[in-house]
């Protein structure tokens, strides 16, 4: 980053940056400063020390949520992949028509808001919902609750993080030179072998920027798990909004704000060390 | 970050303090405030819905009209945000409602400002009494023939199988377990915590939601989404009279009390003070209490109530032979740290 800045210092003018200032001015006020408060908080609130910290790293609780996060948000970044992986394949593969259209579908749902995708899940998957009756059309009487468990939950933030990961894919696929393919065929490479050794080394790069955008948006997920899951299987976030909107404790509340963030940094520098973060936005 | 917006189903507070873009928002709304001198304009933290209807038809006209000064209401109501303001001195609301469960919490944490009741016995805690509501138990009449009596049937999922929804609030969950474990309405407090953590544990599969809000606690009921719910009396009300098949009762129901308080140290002080003795005065009260279906706590105000009101009310002597109240000064324990305790429970 210094390197980059000091080059673009020497080499261009200074008015780009003054255009930027703007920009730092507001993260400063909105970002940087509601930041080092947070920090504040989580070592003088209620009192000065590591106390929060130590909570919540000993505290039960904290431990299985982070954990119930961490498996979640691995869970919907591999379920996202199984089915964004396929999608990209066929948009990249298929006319430009189609490949329009396939396109146009998924970012009509990703425009469509949080809130309204979270609702519809309800709709859908609600006791007097469509889905729990074709089931019981089918024959099953007495169906499973589909609502308020881990499957809905699941299933809803795939829906809504699916698009990240298709589109890394597919922008990676469709820059793929066929030549590569051809002549790895023209060396006797088929079916497996081919994928295995050149078409997913080749995709690699995608996989990981849609994994990793996946993982880190999901880390963070508060509505969908809170509307759509199982009281038992809570969320980091939600847990902070708790600790606050419940037992006023914004020190713990911020420790554990922290905690969330020092993870999601390590998760970013980790993907930064292999592939640069520079690439994480195409 | 993301999920940047959400409804008034769950209370929008939390989002502020998580999501850049809502807290941005709600630095908008908040920053007229910061400013605000001891103009003619009050700030009222509305729990929406039928509170507000009511509020907004026996409170908020008339005292405007009485006073001349104009009242904006600020939703939802949050715990949280009233520590926040006295904590950054950047008010949205003047004056809340709170359960006597969070009030000791919040006098005992200095947010609400010293105040006089304006009728004998009203005081509690820097609050004053307002209004009476309660927790009762209702269910799909499509799922059951046979009616529930009490909090043991709600918790006998052999003779009323079906899916339960339970308030994911400890200090009003606690006291309905024992309840259902056979302990007498006047042998609850100080509740017996074990005992009450234990009863949970055999309910706890059947709870397919831990409601947070009372709008979704309506929802759930009206969509068939849970068959039997522990829920506040207004609430059920709703969605009775939004045609839903459900049927309710007040036996064992649970009354809470609601108390007006003022923030600390807010710069609208006398008007904010000037409201709440208007609003737990007796022909407003009991307009009040008239319209949202609660009781009215000022005994001056039940002489303005009608008697077609009463029924629905859960003070009225037929439905308050048969309630409890919470007793939050003889509670049992630290509510904050049984909270603690359940939430962690919950988790589990």
């Amino acid at each position: 980053m210094m390197r980059r800045m000091t080059r673009l210092v020497d080499h261009q003018t200074i008015w780009p940056w003054l255009l930027l200032l703007p920009l730092a001015v507001y993260l400063l006020v909105f970002f940087a400063v509601p930041l080092i408060e947070v920090l504040k908080m989580s070592v003088t609130e209620p009192k000065p020390g590591l106390g929060n910290y130590q909570k919540v790293f000993t505290g039960a609780l904290y431990g299985k949520v982070f954990l119930n996060t961490f498996g979640t948000a691995t869970l919907v970044t591999v379920c996202c992949l199984i089915v964004g992986y396929p999608l990209a394949y066929l948009m990249s593969n298929t006319t430009p028509r189609r490949a329009m259209m396939i396109l146009l579908l998924i970012t009509m749902s990703f425009w469509t808001s949080f809130l309204v995708r979270t609702y519809a899940w309800m709709v859908l998957l609600g006791n007097n919902g469509p889905i729990i009756w074709l089931i019981e059309m089918i024959g099953i009487a007495d169906p499973p609750g589909l609502l308020f468990t881990r499957f809905s939950s699941t299933l809803a933030m795939v829906h809504i993080l699916a698009p990240y990961m298709i589109m890394n894919i597919y922008s990676v696929m469709k820059k793929i030179d066929p030549v590569l393919i051809r002549s790895a065929e023209s060396m006797g490479a088929r079916g497996g072998s081919l994928f295995r050794h050149i078409y997913l080394p080749l995709t690699a790069p995608g996989i990981a920027n849609g994994a990793v955008l996946v993982f880190v948006i999901c880390l963070g997920f508060y509505v969908t798990p809170v509307l759509l899951g199982s009281p038992r299987e809570q969320m980091v976030a939600g847990l902070i909004g708790n600790q606050i909107e419940q037992f006023l404790a914004f020190g713990l509340g911020s420790a554990m704000a922290v905690v969330l963030l020092v993870i999601t940094l390590i998760v970013l520098g980790i993907y930064h060390s292999r592939f640069g973060l520079d690439k994480l936005w195409g | 970050m993301s999920n940047s917006t959400r409804s008034k189903l769950i209370r929008p507070s939390r989002r502020q303090f998580l999501h850049g873009t809502a807290a941005l928002a709600a630095g908008t709304l908040a920053a007229p405030s910061i400013g605000r001198a001891q103009s003619k304009e009050l700030y009222v933290n509305s729990w929406g819905g039928p509170w507000l209807e009511a509020a907004t038809a026996s409170l908020f006209d008339p005292f405007t009209a009485a006073t001349g000064i104009k009242v904006n209401t600020v939703s939802p109501v949050s715990f949280a945000k009233l520590a926040a303001q006295v904590r950054t001195g950047v008010y949205e609301f003047d004056v809340t409602t709170l359960g006597g469960g969070d009030i000791i919490a919040a006098n005992n944490a200095g947010l609400l400002e010293d105040i006089d009741s304006p009728y004998d016995g009203g005081l509690f805690q820097n609050g004053v009494a307002s209004h009476a509501f309660s927790t009762v138990i209702a269910w799909r009449t499509d799922k059951y023939e046979e009616a529930p009596q009490n909090w043991a049937d709600f918790w006998d999922v052999e003779r009323f199988p079906g899916g339960r929804s339970l308030q994911r609030y400890a200090a009003r969950v606690l006291p309905l377990a024992l309840l259902a474990d056979g302990v007498a309405m006047e042998d609850l407090y100080p509740l017996d915590i074990e005992r009450a953590f234990a009863k949970l544990d055999e309910i706890k599969p059947h709870i397919r939601v831990w409601w947070t809000a009372g709008a979704q606690s309506t929802q759930i009921l009206r969509d068939g989404e849970i068959d039997m719910i522990g829920i506040w009396h207004g609430r059920y009300f709703e969605a009775e009279d939004a045609g839903a098949p459900v049927a309710m009762t007040w036996n064992q129901s649970e009354v809470d009390r609601a108390y007006w308080v003022v923030a600390k140290n807010t710069p609208n002080m006398d008007a904010a003070k000037e409201f709440v003795k208007f609003a737990t005065s007796p022909e407003p009260l009991a307009g009040f209490a008239t319209l949202g279906n609660y009781g009215a706590l000022n005994p001056a105000a039940l002489e303005f109530v009608p008697d077609e009101a009463k029924p629905r009310m859960p003070t009225s002597p037929d439905n308050y032979a048969n309630a409890f109240e919470q007793d939050m000064a003889n509670w049992g324990g630290d509510p904050q740290e049984v909270a603690l305790r359940f939430d962690e429970w919950l988790a589990t």
